[in-house]
């Protein structure tokens, strides 16, 4: 068995089932851990309240659009990049056909994926940069944030760099780091990936059942 | 009507002379056709003119100088058959420029160690105040550090394409340099753009306060680095300022040659290609010697030196230390706060 076997065979049947698994099991663990019985007299639906911020959290509130634009504008360069990247490119498509879906469905073009790709490299950079270089950053960043930083900053480079597909230590040094960053996920910040759903949605229907806009 | 048997024995005999006669003949022709009088062409002439008049010394001597010929394809520039210019800039990068590059880097990596063995980190005088001075605000905070993220990422993958062959090779052998020189140089394709965008920011954003001005030269006059009394300076000394135009200017080369190199429809021939390359490598070369310089000083030369590109401010004590006239001024402005939180808010207040 090749190190490239090795990876895209075992060890990413490993990672994929932390990855489900841990993930599953630290969502469940917050949607069991409930919240206190609110004793306020609704004056509008909870519930409602909960959908909307879905929504309506994705652009900054009118007060704070200048002091967050930074954020808004890298964070979002980062993640659509990235998410263009993870599904759309083809490579990754062609894996997800073989090893998990059985469905293919559209690549982007090249010129697609360079753009996707640096979008998310100049997002992620931003955001890690506002890290170390911002008084208030510096001090609640942990050992956490910057090594979910760094790991996804290198899945991403070691991606492009086997961009060419011709040779197949690079292809193996990615999907290496692919398993260990999906291995790291459950255990660490890059969970917010599924439990930002849940905290706009505490914070909507908390604010909601007030009859405020969330 | 027979004959006599004699005379057709002698007539056949007759006949087949002749025809070897013939044979002999046409022989002696053939060899001729095939061999010329053997002499020496001179001056690309051959003797005779038989067989047409030019060499194939000097035919080939003329493809391998570059000679154009002629093509019915819309390519025209498939009529040269070997470009020499390719030979020339071959030798060219990897002769005297790895040479100089290697020279240049390596006596900047000895001079910084040799300037650390020597002068040791610059500490503070004075004690520190607590009040501080805002001096970088969080837009310039962030483009510096985004373009020195990516300077890092493609002097390292431009190092490695460069010096590659040379120094590497030898060691890891020439398959893992494959591996490293197409990592390498898909990583500075990618990453090169951004750079492009984030370097454009940064130039004009400090752009103001590097313009040169009266007392810059005093400051070296009186020493520069070298002084170990802190020659006053503004808001950048003299050195500090070189650095910014050297990089506006090398940088923009890098920028502009590694668009071209990028997309190489738009230098058209092959030329401007390969110039683009030496541009590209020679104002690199230039940044990646001066930028250890930069790297030392602000990380671990001047104490204090890095808070200003992290937190946004200095102490007053570091300001009147280092750049006495900026601070000056800047005190004058009654920005100069107690504690960090405080500085950030006047750094915001004093870019409103």
């Amino acid at each position: 068995m090749t190190f490239l076997e090795f990876v895209e065979g075992p060890l990413w049947y490993f990672a994929a089932s932390v990855f489900l698994i841990g993930a599953a099991w630290k969502v469940v663990g917050i949607l069991r851990l409930g919240r206190k019985s609110d004793l306020s007299i609704p004056r509008a639906s909870a519930s409602v309240g909960a959908i909307k911020s879905q929504f309506l959290h994705f652009v900054p509130h009118g007060g704070f659009t200048f002091r967050t634009l930074y954020h808004l504008i890298s964070g979002y360069m980062f993640h659509i990049g990235l998410f263009a990247l993870l599904f759309f490119a083809a490579p990754h498509v062609i894996f997800m056909q073989n090893n998990i879906v059985a469905v293919k469905w559209v690549t982007m073009p090249y010129w697609g994926f360079v753009l996707a790709a640096q979008f998310a490299f100049a997002g992620l950079i931003l955001l890690w940069v506002r890290r170390i270089s911002d008084p208030v950053m510096i001090k609640i960043s942990d050992r956490d944030d910057h090594v979910g930083s760094w790991l996804t900053f290198l899945v991403m480079l070691t991606g492009c760099m086997a961009l060419q597909e011709s040779v197949e230590a690079l292809r193996a040094t990615h999907m290496l780091l692919v398993d260990l960053w999906l291995i790291y996920f459950p255990f660490s910040r890059l969970m917010h990936a599924f439990t930002f759903a849940f905290s706009r949605g505490y914070t909507g229907a908390f604010f909601g059942r007030r009859g405020i806009v969330p | 009507m027979r004959g006599n048997p004699i005379a057709r024995l002698i007539r056949l005999f007759g006949f087949c002379a002749l025809m070897l006669l013939a044979f002999a003949a046409s022989s002696v022709q053939a060899q001729t056709n095939l061999r010329p009088p053997a002499a020496s062409p001179t001056d690309g002439t051959v003797p005779g003119e038989v067989q047409g008049n030019t060499s194939d010394a000097d035919f080939w001597r003329g493809v391998n100088h570059g000679a154009v010929g002629k093509v019915t394809i819309p390519d025209q520039k498939a009529a040269v058959l070997i470009n020499r210019s390719g030979e020339d800039w071959r030798n060219l990068r990897s002769g005297p420029i790895l040479l100089w590059a290697g020279i240049l880097i390596g006596g900047s990596l000895v001079g910084v160690v040799g300037f650390g063995i020597v002068y040791g980190k610059f500490k503070l005088d004075a004690p520190r105040t607590g009040r501080v001075i805002p001096r970088f605000s969080q837009a310039e905070r962030w483009v510096h550090w985004l373009v020195a993220c990516l300077f890092i990422l493609l002097g390292l993958s431009g190092l490695i394409i460069l010096f590659g062959r040379t120094v590497l090779k030898p060691v890891i052998g020439a398959d893992a340099l494959a591996v490293m020189a197409n990592a390498s140089l898909q990583a500075h394709n990618l990453l090169g753009p951004i750079f492009v965008a984030g370097l454009a920011m940064m130039l004009m954003l400090f752009f103001k306060d590097n313009i040169y001005q009266k007392g810059d030269f005093k400051w070296a006059m009186m020493g520069g680095f070298f002084s170990r009394h802190h020659p006053p300076s503004w808001k950048y000394n003299l050195g500090e300022k070189s650095w910014y135009w050297l990089l506006a200017f090398a940088g923009t080369a890098i920028s502009v040659s590694g668009v071209l190199l990028i997309f190489p429809a738009i230098p058209g021939n092959l030329q401007n290609l390969q110039l683009s390359q030496i541009v590209h490598v020679i104002s690199a070369i230039a940044l990646i010697a001066a930028s250890l310089g930069h790297i030392y000083l602000g990380i671990w030369g001047v104490e204090g030196a890095l808070d200003s590109m992290t937190l946004g401010y200095v102490d007053e004590t570091w300001g009147l230390e280092h750049h006495r006239w900026w601070a000056e001024e800047e005190m004058k402005k009654d920005h100069v706060v107690e504690g960090a939180p405080d500085a950030v808010l006047a750094a915001k207040n004093a870019e409103a």
